[in-house]
């Protein structure tokens, strides 16, 4: 930590942290629910719906708070600067909380918008809408008057942008609701596949220099070509979406060919990590944030580019579209990506704004929680993904009524949920290892 | 490479990329009316789509594909499932679905909530999506269930379908009407026995049904109607 007000992250990543485990809860309560019955008069007061929307909401809402937290973090040290109204930060951070607490009591006495992963109402995206103004004009005002540009810089604030420039198209009211799909995808595609990843790269990017002390031209120019990749496949990619919610033929071309080039900036990321790493002037310690950047950059490319190319040519996704497939793709991409990340960050960032000596603190358990949660999560994805297959067989290739397919899926959800236990644990385990790091040098004295 | 070629390769790739995608969204913006048939798109239909987001319907079910995974996808249901039988499950889930091993809740919808989700799923089943999911595709219906009625078409049971008028509320390959479920859906999951109990009082199997009962045939007749039904199950591929 270069600046004072870097601290200000920290109570981001401690409110995303708490959140991350009511998250993964949520999502076992889901997994039962696939091959367990759930008597009718719980249904009726608790559905799976409402669990579903807190589980999605409760997931994104953490991730940015990571991000934000993040970003004042990195700022600082590229700008030179400290944060130009750290006040405001903290402001920010009980606006977006608060928001966050009364959707989801919201939800659970059926205050929703009712569109999948965009289920905050319209009255409250209005709070959102605050917090984030609040945000971007933070960061902006720190950069401008730092007056001092980089290409991290740039790349985390046109991400940082772009994504609340695309939530707006996610709040109107939409009659046509082939259209309301299709503007839905400008949100949800347009993010983890355009926004998100341009603000991945440059938390990636900063990460590597400060890890392995390879200069920052390097990393600087391919970085440049990355974000060129991400945005020329993402943005025309999102076409991989348009298949069959009523719009003219011509997408599945446009969709198939430019979305099976988006895992090419992925493997540019992988390549990237390996050079720097390869090139490192510094020693690899602490181990564990080399195994967190590591374990993000191969399950980024296994879960977004392998597990989404799997799916992405319209042939197959005539098949699996809608189903498990889906859901297996989401959650080891989600993981890979931007869970990760995230991690990767807090355990970059914490030991420094704590201001441990060499940076070193007690890693055992921190390993613990990241093969716990990452095998879990992967073990998971291929129980998905199994009962995704054999679904899109039964039911979309057989044509098998949906409640006739679902029976025998029912025991892969069983080995899904049995694999979420795993995750829980890990969880919580790495949330405790983060929010009690403490020195080795102090715990010796 | 140079810097200058790295973000060279930045603008045109984002740059391209960008302007492709416009170009397309207003030109699939014009096409949306047609394809959606949005001439139909009425009052009613709009105010299912707000009771559909209101109630959460989309966290459990897809439509389109899109949603939640729990439940049946809705963009066809109409075409699969009926009239009728839409507004039972939507008014009585707690009843219709007694004896499944998941269930839908209970949401106490109103009347005019049950008509304008309704009116909803009837105009989002003709959106012309090149017939995405394969599983209620007409045309595949249509193919293989005519192949399949083409031999069974002198069978007793088939000859009893057309003299009780059945398909004046069904639906069974390209014909019929979509008061009550497709032939094809009903012998996905039901066998000729169940389906022979059925005909004889439906209101026994199904309480609160729009189904007429026909006690008036013999368990022979109701057998053998049973039997060509089941026979038109899916299930070699459509
Ligand atoms: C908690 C999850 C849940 C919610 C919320 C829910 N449903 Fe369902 N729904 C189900 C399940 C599960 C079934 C299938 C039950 C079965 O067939 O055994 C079902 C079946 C149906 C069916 C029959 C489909 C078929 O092919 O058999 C229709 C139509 C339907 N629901 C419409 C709706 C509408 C409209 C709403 C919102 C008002 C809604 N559902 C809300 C879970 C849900
Ligand atoms: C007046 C319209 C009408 C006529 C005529 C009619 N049905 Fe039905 N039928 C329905 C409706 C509506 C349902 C859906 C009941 C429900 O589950 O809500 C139904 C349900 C059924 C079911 C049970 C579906 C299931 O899996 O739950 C069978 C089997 C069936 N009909 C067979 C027949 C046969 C055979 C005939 C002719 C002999 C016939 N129906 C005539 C309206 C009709
Ligand atoms: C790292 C942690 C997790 C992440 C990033 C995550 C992410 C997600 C995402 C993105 C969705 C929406 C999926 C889609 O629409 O395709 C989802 C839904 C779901 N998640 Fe998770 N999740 C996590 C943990 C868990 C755990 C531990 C379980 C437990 C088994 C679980 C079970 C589910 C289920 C059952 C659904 C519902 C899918 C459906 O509609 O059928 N998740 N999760
Ligand atoms: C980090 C990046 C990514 C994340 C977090 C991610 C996440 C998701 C999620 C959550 C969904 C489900 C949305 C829903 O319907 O509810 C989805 C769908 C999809 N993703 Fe990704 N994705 C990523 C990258 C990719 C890439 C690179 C590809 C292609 C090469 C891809 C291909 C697809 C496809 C084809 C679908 C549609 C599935 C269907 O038809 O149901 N994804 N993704
Ligand atoms: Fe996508």
């Amino acid at each position: 930590m270069t600046h004072k007000t870097q601290s200000v992250a920290y109570p981001y990543f401690v409110v995303a942290l708490l959140l991350f485990g009511l998250q993964v809860v949520m999502g076992l309560w889901l997994g039962i629910q696939y091959f367990v019955t759930v008597p009718q008069s719980v249904v009726d007061v608790f559905p799976f719906a409402t669990a579903r929307a807190m589980h999605t909401n409760l997931l994104v809402l953490w991730l940015l708070l990571g991000f934000m937290g993040a970003t004042y973090y990195l700022v600082p040290e590229e700008t030179g600067t400290d944060i130009a109204w750290p006040k405001v930060a903290w402001a920010q951070l009980v606006i977006l909380s608060l928001t966050g607490v009364i959707a989801l009591v919201g939800f659970f006495f059926g205050w929703t918008q009712g569109k999948p992963l965009l289920e905050i109402p319209r009255p409250l995206d209005v709070l959102v809408v605050i917090g984030a103004l609040m945000f971007l004009a933070n960061v902006g005002m720190t950069m401008f008057r730092a007056r001092r540009w980089t290409a991290i810089q740039g790349s985390l604030l046109g991400g940082l942008v772009f994504l609340a420039v695309m939530y707006l198209f996610g709040m109107p009211f939409y009659r046509n609701l082939a259209e309301d799909w299709y503007y839905w995808w400008w949100v949800i595609h347009l993010w983890v596949e355009g926004a998100w990843e341009l603000i991945a790269a440059a938390m990636t990017a900063f990460i590597l220099i400060k890890l392995t002390g390879v200069e920052r031209k390097v990393v600087e120019k391919w970085l440049y070509v990355e974000l060129g990749l991400f945005l020329f496949t993402g943005i025309a990619g999102t076409g991989h979406h348009y298949y069959w919610l009523g719009a003219p033929k011509y997408w599945l071309w446009v969709g198939g060919i430019f979305s099976a080039l988006e895992p090419l900036p992925i493997a540019l990321m992988v390549w990237d990590t390996w050079r720097d790493v390869r090139h490192r002037t510094t020693p690899l310690r602490p181990r564990l944030t080399w195994v967190y950047l590591v374990g993000m950059v191969v399950l980024h490319f296994v879960g977004a580019g392998l597990f989404g190319m799997a799916h992405t040519l319209p042939q197959v996704n005539y098949y699996t579209h809608g189903s498990q497939v889906t859901v297996s793709h989401g959650h080891l991409a989600f993981y890979g990506a931007y869970v990760l990340l995230n991690l990767t960050f807090f355990y970059l960032a914490i030991p420094r704004i704590k201001g441990f000596r060499d940076g070193e603190y007690d890693e055992r358990s921190g390993h613990l929680g990241f093969w716990l949660t990452s095998m879990g999560v992967v073990g998971m994805s291929l129980a998905f993904g199994v009962a995704g297959v054999l679904q899109s067989y039964l039911e979309r290739y057989l044509g098998q009524p949906y409640m006739v397919a679902q029976d025998p899926i029912r025991f892969w959800m069983a080995i899904v949920a049995a694999h979420g236990v795993l995750v829980v644990a890990g969880v919580v385990v790495i949330v405790k290892h983060l929010l009690t790091l403490r020195s080795v040098t102090v715990q010796a004295a | 490479m140079s810097e200058k070629t790295a973000k060279l390769i930045f603008w045109i790739g984002t740059l391209s990329s960008l302007v492709l995608f416009l170009a397309l969204t207003v030109d699939t913006t014009a096409q949306f009316a047609a394809l959606t048939h949005a001439d139909r798109l009425d009052e009613q239909v709009v105010a299912g789509k707000r009771a559909f987001e209101r109630r959460n319907c989309n966290d459990c079910h897809t439509i389109l594909g899109f949603g939640g995974y729990y439940a049946p996808d809705l963009t066809r249901a109409y075409l699969r499932l009926g009239e009728d039988a839409i507004k039972r499950r939507l008014e009585h889930p707690e009843v219709a679905f007694a004896d499944s091993y998941r269930k839908m809740p209970q949401q106490n919808l109103t009347p005019a909530e049950v008509a304008d989700i309704t009116a909803f799923l009837k105009w989002v089943a003709n959106i012309e999506n090149h017939d995405w999911p394969p599983q209620d595709s007409v045309a595949r219906w249509k193919r293989s269930t005519e192949r399949m009625l083409a031999a069974a078409a002198l069978s007793p049971g088939a000859a009893l379908v057309e003299q009780e008028n059945c398909l004046t509320c069904h639906s069974v390959g390209g014909r019929g009407e979509s008061k009550g479920p497709r032939l094809e859906w009903i012998a996905g999951s039901r066998d000729s026995a169940w389906i022979a109990e059925y005909l004889a009082d439906p209101q026994k199997l199904a309480p609160g049904s729009e189904m007429p009962d026909y006690a008036h045939l013999s368990p022979g007749q109701r057998q053998m109607i049973g039997e060509f039904i089941a026979a038109i199950a899916a299930g070699r591929g459509r």
